[in-house]
């Protein structure tokens, strides 16, 4: 049983929730069996192994649940997860040693969008998709866009500072969030980005709202964002090319940068990724090759038009092929093929998972085809079959592990191979997670990572929360114990997954 | 939000790790592990789209099912409320990357239920009268309803309805459901209908009747026969066809769902290797899942493959073919995709192709098309609140866009819309696309 690693008592549980009753409305604290273990998963590996079934749940509707459960959990040093919806893939939004989680996805209102300030205020519940959606008729956009975006929400994507593809131009997610509404362990609510303003940049002391962007809900609780717009860009085009060799493709990279453009994305997908899209998309008919990228331009058409242009001259001699489209719609095959490569990968090894772990490292620009090798190298010495993607552009790459999720060998490898690529991250100069998170599952390598830098962040993190609840264990290894593992049933159950990645 | 009210029949057990065993999930478990949790499927789900709540989600119901295979998790009341909260529309199968199939995962867990839960009364009059019953054989359900076509001819209804009856018996929701009874249902009896070839080549194809379609619906029928054959078809109806035993899988009863496809797959095996076209989307989906039925039966599985092979929707089937068309039909018209149609089946395209090629209609796509319109077999009669909710959604799209016609190609949505329209008064009309079809190629 998953609830047996909860160092709680049976009885200890009940009076949480009983508490939590009390303080809230009866619906909106779960404390059922089956719909708590809903509460103990995100989309790591991590928590396939070891779900982390939460003492209870609160699915909160206004900021003064939030703080009703803050201060209750700091009075009794009960630790509160902020959840949203739950698709990081690092452990960072469930309850790792117990206690509540606080689930802010009910919280999903657009409350204002300030067309001529060009920003939109809204509740952390909305999900990435439907708030552009809601702006597009404005003409605004808010440019983060992760592959996640038609299932996360914007709370989460603040909480972790996520990129997406077109961070290569508009950056990460802090870049556009003016200011936040945060309620502190104790209960206490602050806004950060000066108290009521609407202005665009401010000079006004230390920037709050940057130490709460990233923090993964480990100071506190985020209730309203504040984010900055921009107008929807009225053209944009795609460069497809594919390369035989792979280190052409980041040679690919620096040529467009030479010319002088900056892409609104830069993709890359190896020769296993390249074959996972053909099975899960055939009619875009991609050439079985090494590499390929996509340069996404955006901007005005003439000058689109001849950004698009000039990559492909300068592409080309390196490719063995390359051309640009403005097909709205070729555009969105090819970028719906990108963003769900990464779970389409697993039709590859027929019978086989995906296993995010290890899954995204981001190194230097420079050293990606060096690294994209290293990667290949782990999955041969191990066994286990790796397709990799990610923003070249940036130095952000996804490897996607496909395992037997049944072969008790298999998931030690994989456990293996995700150490060798966080080793490899920093071998390279570069970070264990370029936009996902750091969650429970590369805590352990903060200390590494950051060295005496970490010791700082402690600081930070006690001074705004001394009692030490808010979502333990996420980002600071000091709280994390060993987390039990659950295999899942072994074999005969089913079918094998296939022994090799090329059938036959 | 949504209402926590657990069934009271299940009682809580403790899970003992790898104790209690749900063989039928077992088979599942590849289909199981598969999930890679990455979420995608939460925003396409009706019921998390109402509720926000993760155990309303796909996900959250096969991490649910996981545990309960793994022993993890028992049969406990909050597992059962969410997991027969799930409509079945497959909405999530389809945007899934990972190829989760929630439908296989739901016959099997409901088919548990059934044999595990206490036998109560209502429930086993619902499986021998309904499933077994009305549902077993098409003969049974045409004289059973002789009933409701007596209730409405003999002003029994307008008289319940008046006096307030109905509502007192709680069953105006269901009697609002209830389609005016034709005067005569259409009975396969292995008849052919001649094509109209005007010279070209006919084909023979196979009708597969239905029973909502059949009886109720019968004007549609009709004029799937009569589009057919102008679309230069012999339409054969074959005799001993029955229901396609949907309902019956979805209810929990795989094994009168097995009866009856097999059934159909004798009745259907007289007419060679001819198209089975049919009208109803869960229908065609149920048939194209036959072989699933029957995948460790060595006596049927070759059969049910290759019958499920024949199997085309009456969209799919038509979209390619050139139709005589006789007049213009000008109306505004809009898309109610059937979740066994665009997600069980995948068919979005045809469809929208047959109308647009109608001289005269204009199509205009609604908002949230894939959101389920909350009929779901009989889901509008198990969890009536949140099939309403579905219900008033949808038809807040389809009136934005305008149109006159709210098209579909299933008889649950035809009449779920169709009783929506009625409570609001509006004279916005409900058809199958084939009767549009067969107005605008009318002799």
């Amino acid at each position: 049983m998953s609830e047996r690693s909860n160092p709680r008592a049976d009885w200890e549980r009940g009076a949480i929730a009983a508490d939590l009753r009390r303080l809230l409305r009866d619906s909106d604290v779960v404390d059922a069996p089956a719909e708590l273990h809903t509460f103990a998963y995100d989309a790591s590996f991590l928590t396939q192994l070891s779900p982390r079934v939460p003492d209870a749940a609160v699915i909160a509707r206004s900021v003064e649940d939030v703080q009703r459960v803050l201060r209750y959990a700091d009075e009794r040093g009960i630790p509160v997860t902020p959840r949203g919806a739950s698709t990081g893939q690092a452990g960072g939004s469930v309850a790792l040693i117990g206690g509540i989680v606080l689930s802010l996805n009910a919280m999903n209102r657009v409350l204002e969008i300030d067309v001529p300030n060009m920003q939109v205020i809204c509740e952390p519940g909305v999900v990435h998709a439907q708030l552009n959606e809601r702006l597009a008729p404005h003409g605004l956009l808010f440019p983060p866009d992760p592959g996640s975006s038609r299932m996360a929400t914007v709370g989460g994507m603040a909480s972790t500072n996520a990129h997406g593809m077109r961070a290569v131009k508009y950056g990460p997610t802090s870049a556009w969030v003016l200011g936040l509404d945060v309620v502190l362990a104790g209960g206490e609510l602050i806004e950060t980005g000066s108290a009521g303003s609407r202005a665009k940049q401010s000079s006004a002391g230390l920037e709050l709202t940057k130490l709460f962007v990233g923090s993964e809900g480990t100071l506190g609780v985020v209730t309203r964002l504040r984010l900055k717009l921009m107008p929807v860009p009225p053209a944009r085009a795609i460069v497809l090319a594919l390369f035989d060799v792979l280190e052409n493709a980041g040679e690919a990279v620096q040529a467009v940068y030479r010319a002088g453009i900056s892409p609104s994305a830069i993709e890359i997908l190896d020769e296993r990724c390249i074959r996972a899209v053909n099975l899960y998309r055939p009619n875009i008919e991609l050439l079985p090759v090494e590499a390929l990228i996509l340069v996404e331009v955006d901007g005005n058409p003439p000058g689109v038009r001849w950004d698009a242009e000039t990559i492909v001259d300068v592409v080309r001699p390196l490719a063995r092929e390359a051309k640009w489209s403005d097909d709205a719609r070729h555009i969105a095959a090819l970028w719906e093929a990108r963003s769900l490569v990464g779970a389409a990968v697993g039709t590859l090894r027929p019978g086989s998972n995906r296993a995010y772990c290890g899954e995204d490292l981001c190194v230097p620009v420079a050293r990606i085809p060096e690294t994209l090798r290293a990667i290949q190298d782990i999955s041969a010495r191990h066994g286990i079959p790796i397709a990799t993607y990610g923003h070249i552009g940036g130095g952000g790459l996804h490897p996607g592990h496909l395992i037997d999720g049944r072969d008790p060998d298999e998931i030690r490898r994989v456990l293996l191979v995700a150490d060798e690529i966080h080793d490899l991250a920093l071998r390279m100069g570069g970070t264990t997670t370029g936009e996902h998170g750091v969650g429970a599952a590369r805590a352990g390598y903060m200390e590494r990572e950051h060295g005496p830098a970490l010791d700082v962040m402690r600081r930070l993190k006690r001074a705004l929360d001394p009692r030490g609840i808010m979502n333990p264990g996420t980002i600071f290894p000091d709280d994390l114990p060993t987390l039990p593992v659950e295999l899942p049933l072994a074999h005969p159950v089913g079918e094998p997954a296939q022994a090799t990645l090329d059938p036959g | 939000m949504i209402e926590r009210r657990f069934p009271d029949d299940v009682k809580a057990s403790p899970a003992t790790a790898h104790g209690a065993r749900v063989p039928l999930l077992e088979r599942e478990y590849g289909n199981l592990l598969s999930c890679v949790r990455c979420g995608l499927c939460l925003t396409s789900c009706p019921t998390y789209v109402l509720t926000g709540h993760e155990a309303e989600s796909p996900r959250g119901r096969v991490a649910t099912m996981r545990a309960l295979a793994e022993g993890r998790l028992a049969l406990t009341p909050d597992l059962v409320q969410h997991q027969e909260s799930c409509l079945v529309c497959d909405a999530c199968t389809a945007v899934c990357p990972a190829g989760v199939h929630m439908d296989p995962l739901q016959v099997a867990l409901r088919t548990t239920l059934t044999e595990r839960r206490p036998p109560s009364r209502i429930r086993r009059s619902l499986r021998t009268l309904v499933y077994r019953g009305l549902f077993g054989d098409l003969g049974r359900l045409r004289v059973a309803l002789q009933l409701p076509r007596w209730y409405q001819r003999l002003g029994i209804a307008a008289l319940a309805r008046r006096s307030g009856l109905l509502r007192a018996l709680r069953l105006s929701h269901l009697e609002a459901l209830l389609p005016p009874m034709p005067d005569a249902f259409v009975v396969p009896r292995g008849e052919t209908y001649p094509g109209q070839s005007g010279g070209a080549r006919t084909d023979t194809v196979a009708l597969f009747a239905g029973c909502v379609m059949s009886t109720a619906l019968a004007p549609i029928d009709r004029a799937t026969i009569r589009v057919l054959q102008r679309a230069g078809c012999d339409v054969v109806n074959p005799a001993g066809q029955q229901c396609c035993g949907a309902l019956h899988a979805h209810g929990g009863d795989a094994t009168a769902a097995r009866a009856l496809a097999r059934r159909n797959i004798v009745a259907f095996g007289g007419c060679g290797d001819a198209t089975v076209v049919v009208n109803a989307a869960g229908c065609g989906a149920m048939l194209k899942d036959y072989p699933h039925y029957f995948a460790d039966d060595a006596a049927w599985s070759a059969r049910a493959r290759a019958f499920a092979a024949r199997v085309r929707d009456v969209t799919e089937f038509l979209a390619p073919r050139s139709l005589p068309y006789t007049r213009a039909v000008p109306r505004v018209v809009t898309l109610q995709d059937a979740c066994h149609l665009a997600h069980a089946q995948r068919i979005t395209d045809a469809p929208r192709a047959l109308l647009r090629a109608v001289p005269g209609i204009e199509l205009r796509d609604m908002g949230e098309s894939g959101l389920c319109c909350g009929s779901a077999g009989v889901y509008n009669v198990t969890h009536p609140d949140q099939a309403t909710r579905l219900q008033q959604r949808k038809l807040d799209h389809a009136l934005a866009t305008g149109a006159s016609v709210i098209a579909t190609t299933n008889p649950g949505c035809l009449l779920q819309l169709r009783a929506g329209l009625a409570e609001r008064g509006r004279d916005v009309v409900v058809k199958h696309v084939v009767e549009l079809l067969d107005e605008a190629t009318a002799p």
